[in-house]
């Protein structure tokens, strides 16, 4: 077991785990603003962390993604970071926030998916901190002892005050209800994607449970338990509260536990696509490669430069005897080469093409 | 007052055509759809099965019909996006009648009716009854070609009915009528299969029949071999192991030259010619003169091959000889039907298994349409409209006076040519788009600017209809009962999958009431197809074509009954000819004599270059359903000038550069597309397109003096390099233009 | 994969030289419900100046498919039965590796969806027991969908071959290119 690990990750991973917990120490202001009751959180959170890095790095090690990762940081750096910046920033808003990507194959696909990644995400932003105790919130010590003014609510990050509210105000009903808001964009999400996944033909053929359906199925469990902890409290007065927080909390930590193995990986893969684009883009400056076939351009030259040595290092060797590469072909080259190769055999061999 | 109410761009905005794709996520119900409903593709003469899923009355997508014994779940492009003609944009749901300056204006039913019925009356009152023109077309069902016979002679009582299998298979119609005295395709494709030598001449199979090539690949999967006929290397003459790239228009001097060949060295079936056949000898005498060497002059083909293909012809066991409108398309083209069959007889390998001979009927319903009735000079079972007998027959099946049936009118170019002289002033028009499909459309366009009244019938508005006064909205394919005989002479099923959506109405159901407000209600008391189909049985009884003994639950059993079926208990007739008794008066197949003479125009110092027209794989007739599914525009978006390396660079053309092509009827501009799989000689355009993208504005109104098809194949074109690239294909709009 | 029914002795055979270039294929492959509207097969001319010759070209399924080596994104599998199946979409990058790196030059960049989608031989018609619909409709049966019994049968001149070679590169794959009786790998260099 501990052979088959790969030792880099390993490194790797426990070094961010163990800066994690520093900044959990020191955000808290020394565990002074940390909740105990989150503590089992806590764990899982971490525990992500640690997978989720380690993941990432055995990832990385893998020739074609460490190619990429590779030339994206060297162009980055290279020459107008100001101008990648610009760059990296449309391209996360568009595609990591608002996913456009998607759209072009379904509007209801895009919605269901941009309800259930807001949500997500929206749900990550205030958890962690939370959990962490990097934010807290506090009564205004002078309005809490002064009984004629209005209360006021304290929120806190890293321990540093950011904003004060009024309590029973719309903010304040905002902010205490902000995870509930999260829980109904995801299960309506969630509802829309289980529909599709449930009827239709080509997803059901290809679907499988634990890389489809179990995501979807955790995804509406935290969400519905969460929402069963505030409206318990809300319309029962508490009744079964004990029961819900631990469903809760173990369908949570199961979620968090699962990141670094399951489709939610994705989530942490994504950004990648910018760095194919940043690659695509500053391959363009530097040339593109023209099909010794059809005679024309379809892929920039350090594209095909790049694979030719990913493809050494994976152990493919299309090299051909006259010191070019099958790879110099684009696709309709390749099936075009394919089919006059065919052609000749068939044609040597008494010319019958039939039979 | 047949003119464009307004612009032809205002009238594309509304009625289209527009392209017609898929929802991207595909349609709502396709998994679960409530109906399978096993019918046939609405396209080409092959009528491959197919099945269409039915979803709360819309045709959602198909499914392979694998146990159809022609196409055993086989598709082309065209039968594959099939379904996408349904649930359309541009689909009329009402009828619509023309307003100057505004357009086409919904109106009810009875207004659209009463108008159609007063407007025709007033005509013929006028002008007399056959001023009054009818032009049918044969993606018609069995039932409805029948029906347009009918009504136009018993409701209407005009002569002037004619349809657009004349621009089709009408060559070879009268070529296999004089020569068999029967029409009809001598066995069934599966006879294909262990052909030795198969000669295909012109007919472009791998684009317009693509479904086929599969038993001609069986039979070479058997070692037969593929002797090609056309101008250019088609798919199909590609692998085949001899291509004869004949000039366009010397067809006939190739069949004879090859009957030469054959008599000079004896390999001639002398027993059949002596026992089964008349006429050799004339025949014979009639190309004496045609050797090798002059064929190679006339033709343009190399006599080495041509001698190769007489030895292949001459000495094979069994064969199988297809054409199609690569030779019929001419103004000889019965001389060159007549001349392939001449080859067939003088072999003898004619009635036995592996051993056929026919046209390959390129409308859906071509075959079945061409038999019963909805041409000028027939009336049903391929009966003669001018012989008493066939006219005492039909007038009692339909219970009129035999006095009271119009003789035989004009053929359809011929029609057009009356109403641009003024004579005929009405027309009814139904599953026709001459606008694109007649040569010389601009010609087309005048005389359709001349009619006093014209209304038609279609799903979608086409490029003709836009100059009706009343269109009447009918019903596709899938809306339908019936059935057709597809090429190989099978009659099959038809099946509705869905109704008419909207105010739209079934072909048949409109027929009908403009019927009984002619005063005919009591001829056309008809409860349903079958019922059209029961009384058709009874008229074509004891005609060539006789389908007295196919019944609907037969042909629903046997998955299609071959024709002729005389007798309830006849199994159908698969292949013809296994008695050697031939459908003549004397019983014995005919040859004809058929000397060469050249096409009606040829090319001179203004216009020195032969252009000939065709078809591409994603297209089907004139478009007026294919232009608007959007797959299979995307597939061919624009029609292209195809020409050979050597007569670009004479012009100076590049590759992708504008030509601005001119015959003596039109002139405009196409793309260039270099290619050397076309003779050097030769340009060639597919003609699909309307408008400025059309190809038959260029054609001649050339007909045969037989069977009056006109001649598409060929004529003579100047060509100038504009020395400007072509925008992409992709923005050109062509399947819209004007 | 969820249970199937996957016909595990039914075969792809392909002969590009049967083809005609009618892109019924193309047309079927859209109707498959595994891959929306967007078709996954290939048709192109080879070289239309000098020849009308096409060719059609599926996924080859290989043995050890380049396409999944060089995903960065681990978004290409191969499964039991060998299929290889398309990106999967919540992990796919579009950086297109697998598109210039087939020796077969199947996959393909759809640039809307930044997605590589390819042929999964129609996983959801065979993993039901049925053919693909690009082998179904094929009016030449350039693409055959069947036992080697009846690819046998059908064209005894002919071997199925799974073997090719691209310079230094020897490729098996799933599919097989019909050849001349007795070949056993096609060379393409």
């Amino acid at each position: 077991m501990i052979a088959s690990l790969n030792k880099k990750a390993l490194i790797i991973a426990t070094l961010v785990s163990a800066l994690v917990i520093a900044m959990v120490f020191y955000g808290s202001r020394e565990l002074q603003n940390f909740d105990p009751a989150l503590i089992g959180y806590l764990f899982g959170t971490v525990f992500a962390f640690f997978g989720v890095v380690y993941r990432y790095s055995v990832w990385l090690q893998r020739p074609p993604t460490w190619m990429y990762f590779k030339r994206t940081w060297q162009f980055f750096f290279k020459g107008k970071v100001f101008a990648h910046l610009l760059f990296f920033g449309k391209e996360f808003v568009q595609n990591i926030g608002f996913q456009k990507f998607i759209y072009p194959r379904g509007r209801t696909r895009w919605i269901g998916h941009f309800l259930m990644a807001i949500g997500c995400t929206l749900a990550f932003a205030i958890t962690f901190p939370l959990t962490f105790g990097w934010i807290h919130f506090t009564m205004n010590a002078e309005t809490s002892l002064n009984p004629e003014s209005i209360r006021m609510y304290e929120a806190h990050f890293f321990g540093f005050k950011i904003f004060e509210f009024k309590l029973g105000s719309f903010i304040a009903f905002l902010t205490f209800h902000a995870l509930n808001w999260c829980s109904w964009l995801v299960i309506i999400g969630v509802l829309i994607f289980m529909r599709r996944r449930l009827t239709q033909a080509g997803l059901i053929a290809t679907q499988t449970f634990e890389g489809d359906l179990l995501p979807l199925i955790l995804l509406l469990a935290i969400s519905i338990t969460g929402l069963g902890l505030s409206y318990d409290y809300e319309f029962m007065k508490g009744m079964a509260y004990d029961f819900m927080a631990v469903t809760h909390a173990v369908t949570v930590i199961m979620f968090l536990i699962w990141i670094p193995f399951g489709k939610f990986f994705h989530i942490i893969q994504r950004p990648a696509q910018i760095g194919a684009h940043i690659y695509k883009r500053e391959g363009m400056k530097r040339g593109m490669a023209t099909c010794p076939h059809t005679g024309k351009e379809f892929a920039t030259q350090l594209h095909i430069d790049d694979l030719k040595i990913v493809t050494k290092e994976l152990g493919f060797d299309f090299r051909l005897e006259d010191g070019s590469s099958h790879l110099d072909l684009s696709p309709e080259g390749k099936r075009s080469r394919l089919a006059m190769a065919h052609l000749k055999a068939r044609q040597e061999n008494g010319g019958k093409l039939f039979g | 007052m047949a003119r464009l109410p307004v612009s032809p761009e205002k009238l594309i905005e509304q009625f289209g055509p527009h392209r017609n794709y898929p929802p991207q996520e595909g349609f709502v119900g396709r998994d679960e759809p409530d109906e399978i409903v096993n019918t046939h593709c609405c396209f080409c003469g092959m009528q491959c099965g197919i099945k269409l899923l039915v979803k709360k009355n819309h045709v959602v997508g198909f499914e392979p019909w694998m146990e159809f014994p022609f196409n055993e779940g086989r598709l082309c492009p065209k039968g594959v996006q099939r379904y996408m003609q349904n649930n359309h944009p541009d689909r009329l749901l009402q009828p619509i009648q023309r307003q100057e300056g505004v357009g086409f204006q919904n109106t009810s039913w009875d207004e659209a009716m009463e108008k159609t019925v007063s407007e025709i009356k007033r005509i013929q009152a006028s002008y007399g009854n056959d001023a009054f023109s009818i032009l049918s077309g044969v993606s018609l069902s069995n039932e409805k070609s029948y029906l347009m016979g009918k009504f136009a002679r018993v409701a209407v009582k005009t002569a002037n009915l004619d349809y657009n299998g004349r621009l089709c298979m009408v060559s070879a119609g009268a070529g296999n009528k004089k020569a068999f005295g029967l029409d009809r395709i001598s066995n069934n494709f599966q006879d294909l299969e262990r052909a030795e030598v198969i000669m295909i001449s012109g007919a472009n199979v791998s684009e317009t029949f693509p479904t086929l090539t599969h038993w001609i690949w069986r039979a070479r999967d058997y070692g037969a071999k593929l002797i090609v006929v056309d101008p250019r290397v088609i798919p199909l003459a590609r692998t085949a192991d001899l291509h004869l790239a004949i000039r366009p228009g010397t067809d006939s001097a190739l069949y004879g030259a090859m009957l030469k060949y054959l008599a000079d060295h004896d390999m001639l079936d002398h027993d059949f010619i002596e026992n089964y056949t008349t006429g050799f000898e004339q025949t014979l005498e009639a190309v004496k003169d045609y050797t090798l060497e002059w064929a190679e002059e006339v033709t343009g083909i190399e006599k080495q091959k041509i001698e190769l293909a007489s030895q292949w012809w001459g000495k094979a066991a069994t064969s199988f000889l297809l054409h199609a409108r690569g030779i019929e398309h001419h103004s000889k083209g019965v001389d060159n039907v007549v001349g392939c069959i001449n080859l067939v007889l003088a072999t003898g390998r004619i009635g036995k298994p592996y051993c056929g001979y026919g046209t390959i009927t390129g409308q859906g319903n071509g075959q079945g349409g061409r038999e019963h009735g909805h041409k000028c000079d027939q009336l049903p079972g391929n009966r003669d409209i001018t012989n008493p007998e066939h006219r005492k027959y039909i007038a009692d099946v339909w219970g009129i006076d035999e006095k009271d049936m119009p003789g035989k009118g004009l053929t359809a170019y011929e029609l057009i040519e009356a109403i641009h002289r003024g004579e005929v002033k009405g027309l009814l028009s139904i599953c026709f788009n001459p606008l694109v499909s007649l040569p010389n459309n601009n010609y087309v366009r005048e005389a359709l600017e001349k009619l006093e009244f014209y209304v038609c019938i279609d799903f979608f508005m086409n490029e003709t209809s836009r100059h009706a006064d009343i269109i009447l909205p009918g019903s596709l394919h899938e809306e339908e009962e019936g059935t057709v005989t597809t090429a190989e002479g099978r009659v099959v099923r038809i099946k509705r999958a869905v109704d008419p959506p909207g105010q739209a109405r079934t072909d048949t159901s409109i027929i009908l009431e403009l019927a009984k407000r002619l005063g005919a209600e009591d001829k056309f008391t008809y409860n349903s197809s079958e019922d059209i189909f029961n009384e058709l049985r009874v008229a074509s009884k004891g005609g060539t074509a006789d389908y007295f003994g196919i019944t609907y639950k037969k042909i629903e059993d046997n998955m299609g009954v071959f024709w002729p079926c005389p007798t309830l208990d006849h199994p159908g007739t698969p292949r013809l000819w296994e008695d050697k008794k031939f459908a003549t008066a004397d019983g014995k197949a005919h040859f004809n004599a058929a000397a060469y003479r050249p096409p009606g125009e040829v090319t001179d110092e203004e216009y020195p270059v032969v252009m000939t027209t065709g078809r591409v794989v994603s297209q089907y007739l004139s478009g007026t359903q294919t232009r608007r599914i959007g797959k299979l525009v995307d597939l061919y978006p624009e029609p292209k000038l195809e020409i050979h390396p050597e007569l670009a660079a004479k012009y100076g053309i590049g590759q992708d550069e504008m030509v601005r092509v001119s015959t003596r009827r039109g002139s405009d501009e196409f793309p260039a597309n270099i290619v050397e799989t076309i003779r050097k000689d030769t340009v060639f355009l597919p003609y699909h397109w309307p408008g400025k993208k059309s190809a038959n504005q260029f054609t001649p109104g050339t007909l045969d003096p037989v069977s009056k098809i006109p001649e598409f194949k060929v004529c003579a074109c100047k060509l100038e390099p504009l020395g400007i690239k072509s925008p992409p294909s992709t923005d050109s709009q062509a399947f819209a233009s004007v | 994969m969820p249970e199937t029914n996957y016909q595990t002795n039914q075969e792809f055979f392909v002969d590009m030289q049967r083809c005609i270039g009618c892109k019924a294929c193309e047309m079927a492959c859209a109707e498959c419900e595994t891959n929306g509207h967007d078709s996954m097969i290939h048709v192109n001319y080879v070289d239309r100046a000098v020849t009308i010759q096409t060719t059609v070209q599926v996924c080859m399924h290989c043995d050890d498919p380049v396409c999944a080596n060089v995903c960065p994104a681990d978004a290409i599998s191969k499964d039991e039965f060998g299929v290889v199946h398309t990106a999967n979409t919540a992990r796919c990058i579009g950086c297109s590796n697998c598109v210039m790196a087939c020796p077969f030059g199947v996959p393909k960049k759809n640039e809307a969806y930044d997605l590589m989608m390819k042929c999964n031989m129609c996983y959801d018609r065979t993993s039901a027991g049925k053919k693909p619909m690009c082998a179904t409709v094929c009016p030449t049966q350039a693409l055959f969908y069947g036992t080697r019994e009846e690819i046998a049968r059908m064209r005894p001149n002919s071997s199925p071959v799974n073997n090719f070679i691209f310079g230094n590169e020897k490729v098996s794959t799933k599919v097989n290119i019909m050849m001349p009786k007795g070949t056993t790998v096609l060379r393409v260099d």
